[in-house]
């Protein structure tokens, strides 16, 4: 399958990039890396005019720790993110991208690409709602900061404008006594997910600050609710487990609102979800109490 | 991470030239912007051990290695590749001297038809170039190349045998040496640097642009090596003689044109191939670089190329022995370099066409010997019949194959 013929400019200058979409007037698509781009393109499922490669901007390609912020610019590939010992520092990364297609994929693919690629089985959307992200976003206009959770729209749909670039997203650095989880069934390995979770409980001397969850595949886009009540019961219990179960099948029928499709229908992805949540939530708390994260 | 690559704008109906190196070589391809990597390396370049099945990425049939790291090449434009480094199966190993990865996979059994094995190598290359992998993450990490026919039990064992044997690391892609010709010419078509001629524009004469400039001595390892000997009735120095003039050597030559002789014992000239429904016709140079008169050597470098981008180059030594009741032995060896669709055919049909060649020119050089005339410049045996002859080889070749194929297959 070929794509349409489109122009392509790969501009070095992020102003420059800016204006190439401009100049594309609404016909301009960003080419990052290409992963999820070029599959669309060679269905012919869009047949964008021009193709603004963004890969030789300069200033885009960092990984930079600022105090409690890692922040990663928008031609990072997630392999680089993987290798990267500075993003070590958000633990999530490490759990989530693993998971992120294959790793030669991973290769080309950005961080950022997967989020304005925004697919509801995405794993790092999920990551980025779970943790409260913000993405910088530059346009015509200037600069703007949208926090993950202003950020997702719905599915393959985010607030970044035609004429707009994300340029990078910050991620916060994982605390003391912050603990995570991770997991996803999907049917391959590679595979978007057909459900999975993402968790996060902040604990000291014991006592449950705060806890998050993040459905995704679940919904249009990464669902993400506050569950500190939930878990701080259920610490409480020897087997945290199976009290997190009894809150996690409520909370499944409240997120999960794929209408499902052949691979599995609502009623399944609401129990792998409500078992993977479980699970995930009591594993960050094992690993905030211990200081593990 | 920012490529360095330059800025560029193409119009949607523009060819780009694109410059990177492939496996070691520095190539050039004139290419439409919506052409992907795999169509540069298949069509422009004629590598097609990169294989394409989906062509949206799901398959990993195309995995080649970008600046190290395994990626899909149908997922890369071509324009993207612009200053890279790719190294594609044929750079991984040579067939003497294979990777260790395709050593394994060949002992494991883990290919049948081998449509995926490119996709593979290349895959678990990238997994193992580091070192330090986790034998029970195999089937995880091997999950973006698929395999419709093993099973992956091969697969999975000859990538965990390779893993074993090289913890820290496997060996570096073996086949990676600067090659001297690669590529096509024409619109859409590579070539070399270091030739001399950069991709010709669509505008210029075809002509012109085919026929090599300059020959070099081809490095890396050859597509065909021919070494015949032949016992000839005639006495050393008549053989010699033959030998030792171009323009009576180069019609003991089957379908061999000599066009014109350029000084500094350079000479151009035109080779016709039959073979089958094809018909090649190369235009070239041929220099003799070695006279030898004491030892009755005679060495040449040759190259060509035809008007549908295949491209050879030749290292020919010809060499007159006496042996005893006053005839010759001669040897005839040739390292023979193939680019283009014709390396297609792969070694055994391109090694049958060159032996063959070479038999018929012993023949004709010793009838030259005997009769002290010049043959006709038709003389030898017409393209066509090298053709036949090796066509019927190759068939048998085939069939026998087949037949074995067949047995193993179901035990017969
Ligand atoms: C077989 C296969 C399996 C996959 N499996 C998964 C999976 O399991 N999980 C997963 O998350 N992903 C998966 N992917 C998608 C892959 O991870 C992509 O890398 C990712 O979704 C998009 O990143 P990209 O850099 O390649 O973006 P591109 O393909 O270049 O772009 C994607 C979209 O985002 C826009 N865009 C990109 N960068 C920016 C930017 N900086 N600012 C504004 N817009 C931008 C583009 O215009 C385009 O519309 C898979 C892909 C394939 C082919
Ligand atoms: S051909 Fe590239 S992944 Fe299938
Ligand atoms: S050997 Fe046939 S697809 Fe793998």
């Amino acid at each position: 399958m070929k794509p349409v013929a489109f122009a392509y400019v790969r501009p070095t200058t992020l102003d420059d990039a800016i204006d190439e979409l401009a100049a594309a007037a609404g016909s301009g698509k960003i080419l990052a890396g290409g992963q999820s781009l070029l599959p669309v393109l060679a269905m012919r499922l869009s047949r964008p005019g021009t193709l603004v490669d963004i890969n030789a901007v300069a200033g885009l390609d960092g990984i930079d720790r600022a105090q409690e912020t890692l922040r990663i610019g928008a031609t990072v590939t997630q392999r680089q993110a993987e290798r990267d010992r500075v993003a070590a520092a958000v633990p999530l990364l490490g759990l989530a991208l693993p998971f992120v297609g294959h790793r030669e994929l991973r290769s080309r693919g950005t961080v950022c690409g997967s989020l304005a690629h925004a697919d509801p089985g995405a794993e790092l959307p999920a990551v980025a709602s779970c943790l409260g992200a913000t993405l910088e976003i530059a346009g015509p206009t200037g600069r703007r900061s949208v926090p993950a959770a202003d950020f997702f729209a719905g599915a393959m749909t985010t607030t970044v404008g035609p004429d707009e670039i994300v340029v990078a997203v910050n991620f916060p650095v994982a605390a003391a006594g912050e603990g995570f989880g991770f997991a996803e069934i999907a049917r391959r390995h590679g595979d978007f997910a057909l459900a999975g979770v993402v968790s996060r409980v902040r604990s000291a001397q014991g006592q449950v600050l705060d806890a998050t969850i993040t459905g995704f595949g679940v919904s249009d886009r990464p669902v993400t609710r506050d569950v500190t009540g939930l878990v701080a019961s259920a610490a409480e219990k020897t087997d945290s487990e199976a009290a997190l179960r009894a809150g996690t099948d409520d909370l499944a029928r409240e997120v999960v609102n794929t209408v499902g499709d052949g691979h599995g229908s609502r009623a399944y992805r609401r129990r792998l979800f409500a078992v993977l949540a479980a699970r995930e939530l009591a594993r960050a708390l094992r690993r905030s109490r211990a200081g593990q994260s | 991470m920012t490529t360095g690559q330059p800025a560029v704008k193409i119009a949607a109906d523009a060819l780009v030239e694109v410059r990177f190196t492939v496996n070691g070589s520095p190539v050039t391809v004139t290419v439409p912007t919506r052409m992907h990597l795999a169509d540069a390396l298949r069509n422009s370049l004629g590598l097609t051990g990169t294989h394409l099945g989906c062509e949206h990425g799901v398959c990993g049939m195309c995995t080649v290695l970008v600046d190290g790291d395994a990626a899909r090449s149908c997922l890369i434009l071509a324009v993207q590749a612009e200053g890279t480094e790719v190294v594609t199966v044929e750079g991984l190993g040579t067939p003497d001297e294979q990777h260790p990865l395709q050593r394994a996979f060949s002992h494991h059994h883990a290919l049948q038809c081998g449509f995926c094995t490119p996709g593979f190598l290349l895959s678990s290359y990238d997994l193992l170039a580091r070192g330090g992998v986790d034998p029970d993450t195999l089937p995880a990490e091997l999950s973006g190349v698929l395999c419709r026919c093993t099973g992956y039990r091969g697969i999975l064992a000859a990538v965990a045998d390779v893993a074993r044997a090289y913890p820290d690391g496997v060996p570096a892609p073996g086949n990676c040496t600067a090659r001297t010709i690669v590529g096509r010419g024409g619109t859409g078509g590579g070539s070399v640097a270091g030739t001399g001629s950069s991709a010709p524009s669509p505008e210029i004469d075809a002509e012109a642009a085919r026929v090599p400039e300059a020959i070099q001595r081809p490095t890396g390892t050859p597509t065909v090596t021919v070494a015949v000997a032949r016992e000839l009735s005639s006495p050393v120095q008549d053989v010699w003689a033959v030998l030792n003039d171009v323009e009576r050597l180069a019609r003991c030559l089957p379908g061999a044109v000599l066009t014109a002789t350029l000084g500094a014992d350079t000479y151009r000239g035109r080779v016709a191939v039959g073979l089958g429904p094809i018909r090649l016709a190369f235009d070239g140079l041929a220099r003799v670089t070695v006279r030898d008169v004491a030892d009755h050597r005679l060495e040449l470098l040759a190259r060509g190329a035809d008007t549908g981008g295949n491209r050879t180059t030749a290292e020919i030594v010809l060499r007159a022995d006496p042996i005893a009741a006053g005839g010759t032995r001669l040897h005839a060896d040739a390292r023979v370099f193939l680019s283009g669709r014709i390396a297609q055919f792969g070694r055994a049909l391109a090694g049958d066409v060159s032996q063959r060649l070479f038999e018929q020119f012993a023949e004709a050089v010793d009838e030259t010997a005997r009769s002290g005339s010049t043959p006709p410049p038709t003389a030898g045996a017409s393209p066509l019949a090298i053709g036949a002859g090796v066509a019927r080889a190759a068939f048998r070749r085939r069939l026998a194959t087949l037949r074995h194929a067949v047995r193993t297959r179901f035990r017969l």
